[in-house]
């Protein structure tokens, strides 16, 4: 009884082994060992940032395909490109770190609601039904969507408005592509100055549903020594390239011509070596604590 | 007649999750997207009808005979988790696309109970190979079915206000509970 | 002394397995009809959970990385099919009762889970409490949702009617749905008490816990 079942036993195992130590030759799969290797220099956090899907996909192209830069982790910092560069051998510009900014001030600009709203609480939801809540289409709804994609807990809801924090954002983008309404964009880490309006309305239409609105007035595009400044799809945009590049020399003079306070001096976080010389008392708004007066 | 009356009473009435408590894990664990949910469901479809098919002639043509009946759970756990070593294997040389699809599941199937369930269900009900493979397809498909209703509630639940106690668990529970009792409702089908 | 009772007291109240963990759930839903099933349910748990425990802490330095679950898994199915047996010969009414989820002890993420969160990097003594610990903890959740079912549905406890006269049975209780149903919300009162406690701490809520795969790890899915 007791031989029976120890060799049933004992034989059913050595076939399986044998059988899978067989398939293990037979099918064995030619990995590239460096795609582990890059897999586990990169954060894990499979935001998507890269444009890859996950972690893994990005590992597997990085290692195989020649044309794929080593930097595009954004989640990770710049020891990580470093790091997968000496894996791939790749060399590696350092990456401009980015974080996400949050292109609307409606509390500032004391922006009505349209509606009283009893739905689902997601900006996704409250956008389907007549644009959105607010007044103005174009505002932050405040439900949170970035929030939950948000693989880094670096967003935060107050007063219904959303605020990046810096320190744990890493520019990986996931929020951006959660906002149904665009209101968040990717800016430069030590961007010079900060656009706090996506409108893409103009004059009246903008003056009547937001104190704080942009009203495309021009008078920054026109004033910007560096022409970094300027209308793309009805809508001011920032050249951050050429603003930085321009140096410290133009005094900022978008923000001192803007009427209505939509361009703001940006405060780098101290911890960006380069940072540019912004004289101190003009840093009112940083990126996280946008004042709402 | 009775083919399609096994076919229903599996999906169905005796669905093995809501009516049976099979896999319990992938039901109410991490699967709140339909995408994910069908592929783990068509993952647990294709290893419960091998499972069963290799089981049904383990059981036949070696426990049996040699009266070994006690070892069933040892031999069967043995075959489930050999079966997905080896396919795991085979899909990734012979068709990596299903392997990429498939993958990251593959894992999870040996612990299913749903899996190793259906292969003991069948041996103490002496089915024989026929209808024990026409149990595994309905069976299995009962579990994509739940799987895949569970994923799409679970997405309009997200978007729901849930009291703070209830979120997560709780709630899928509930849910499930809800779902068990419409299920109950197909017990009037079979005579 | 200390550090052996704390590792036992853990799985009794601070890691509750079902419901704190929430692991192994489908014979917590499985079984619990009525409290003596969930009595014997948990009693062949804490058998192989402790024995499973012991003999993975023995080997664990000699189990190669690689094949180290395939090796839980034959060990845990060698001491289900000795729960079987036992059983078989001293409790064949149970044995029955609980069907088919006996040698489904296997697969259960609790066995697995505890193998390869604690027994695998634990000396003997600690993973012996552990299991102990995971073990009764399980036993005695399985035995307040049995003891609670079988009252709300049929009105009795351990066989014994104990209700007052004239109480009419849920019926639904003791059916599939009254599982889903009633563990629901045991496991909504755990969190608003949890809540509530947190609170009075002047602490942040706690995450609720979350199911399956997440807190079992026993494969590389779970990371």
């Amino acid at each position: 009884m007791v031989t029976v079942s120890v060799l049933t036993l004992l034989g059913l195992g050595f076939t399986a082994a044998t059988l899978l130590a067989l398939a293990s030759r037979v099918f064995h799969v030619k990995e590239d060992p460096r795609v582990e290797a890059v897999m586990d220099a990169l954060p894990g956090a499979n935001c998507g940032g890269c444009g890859y899907a996950g972690c893994e996909g990005y590992a597997i192209a990085v290692v195989n395909d020649p044309a794929v830069a080593a930097s595009l982790c954004v989640a990770g910092s710049s020891e990580v490109s470093i790091a997968v560069g000496e894996l791939t051998d790749k060399t590696v510009a350092a990456a401009e770190p980015q974080l996400s900014f949050r292109r609307c001030d409606k509390l500032a600009g004391k922006v009505g609601m349209r509606y009283e709203y009893h739905g689902m609480p997601s900006c996704a939801a409250a956008t389907l039904l007549m644009g959105g809540v607010d007044i103005c289409s174009w505002s932050c709804l405040g439900f949170g969507d970035c929030i939950q994609v948000c693989p880094f807990d670096a967003m935060t809801l107050k007063n219904g408005l959303v605020y990046v924090n810096p320190s744990k954002c890493t520019g990986c983008g996931a929020c951006i592509k959660a906002c149904p309404r665009n209101s968040l964009e990717l800016i430069p880490v030590r961007a010079r100055v900060t656009i706090s309006c996506a409108t893409k309305d103009k004059l009246r239409a903008v003056m009547d549903v937001c104190e704080a609105g942009c009203i495309n007035c021009g008078k920054c595009s026109k004033s910007c020594p560096a022409k970094a400044i300027s209308s793309v799809n009805n809508r001011i945009e920032i050249d951050h390239k050429k603003c930085l590049s321009y140096g410290s020399s133009c005094e900022e003079l978008c923000v001192k011509n803007c009427s209505r306070h939509i361009l703001r001096t940006n405060c780098p976080p101290p911890t960006s070596s380069q940072s540019i010389e912004t004289p101190p008392a003009q840093a009112s708004t940083d990126n996280s604590i946008q004042a709402n007066p | 007649m009775e083919v399609f009356q096994l076919f229903i009473s599996a999906i169905f009435v005796n669905n093995i999750v809501l009516a049976k408590y099979l896999g319990m894990c992938p039901y109410l664990g991490c699967y709140k997207e339909r995408g994910v949910a069908l592929g783990m469901g068509g993952a647990v479809v294709f290893f419960t009808i091998m499972a069963t098919l290799c089981t049904w002639y383990i059981q036949k043509f070696l426990l049996t005979p040699f009266g070994l009946d006690y070892l069933q759970t040892i031999a069967f756990i043995l075959v489930i988790a050999s079966l997905v070593q080896f396919v795991e294997m085979f899909l990734k040389k012979m068709v990596p696309p299903l392997y990429a699809a498939l993958g990251i599941f593959l894992p999870l199937i040996t612990t299913n109970c749903a899996v190793m369930g259906v292969a003991i269900l069948v041996q103490r009900e002496a089915y024989d190979l026929k209808t024990s493979l026409l149990y595994a397809v309905a069976a299995s498909a009962g579990f994509l079915l739940a799987l895949i209703l569970m994923a799409g509630l679970r997405e309009r639940l997200d978007v729901c206000r849930v009291p703070k106690a209830m979120m997560g668990t709780p709630i899928a529970l509930i849910t499930a509970g809800l779902m068990s009792l419409a299920f109950m409702a197909f017990k009037g089908m079979i005579p | 002394m200390q550090p052996f009772l704390k590792e036992f007291t853990k799985g009794l109240w601070k890691e509750l397995p079902p419901f704190r963990l929430v692991l192994g759930l489908c014979p917590v839903l499985a079984v619990t009809k009525s409290a003596d099933n969930g009595l014997g349910m948990g009693a062949a748990v804490i058998f192989v959970l402790t024995l499973s425990n012991l003999i993975i802490s023995l080997v664990r330095h000699i189990i190669p990385k690689k094949v180290r679950i395939a090796c839980f898994i034959a060990i845990s199915a060698t001491l289900v099919v000795a729960v079987e047996l036992l059983m078989q010969a001293y409790a064949y009414p149970l044995y029955q009762q609980l069907g088919i989820f006996v040698p489904l002890i296997v697969v259960n993420c609790l066995i697995l889970g505890r193998a390869e969160a604690f027994a695998a990097k634990n000396p003997v003594p600690l993973a012996i409490a552990d299991g102990l610990g995971m073990g009764m903890g399980f036993a005695m959740s399985l035995t307040f949702i049995g003891g609670l079912r079988e009252l709300l549905g049929a009105g009795t406890l351990f066989g014994k009617y104990i209700m007052w006269e004239g109480f009419q049975p849920f019926a639904v209780m003791v059916e599939a749905p009254g599982a889903f149903l009633c563990l629901g919300l045991i496991l909504c009162a755990m969190n608003a008490f949890n809540h509530w406690q947190a609170r009075r701490k002047g602490q942040d809520a706690p995450e609720n816990p979350m199911p399956g795969c997440e807190s079992c790890r026993a494969c590389s899915h779970g990371k």
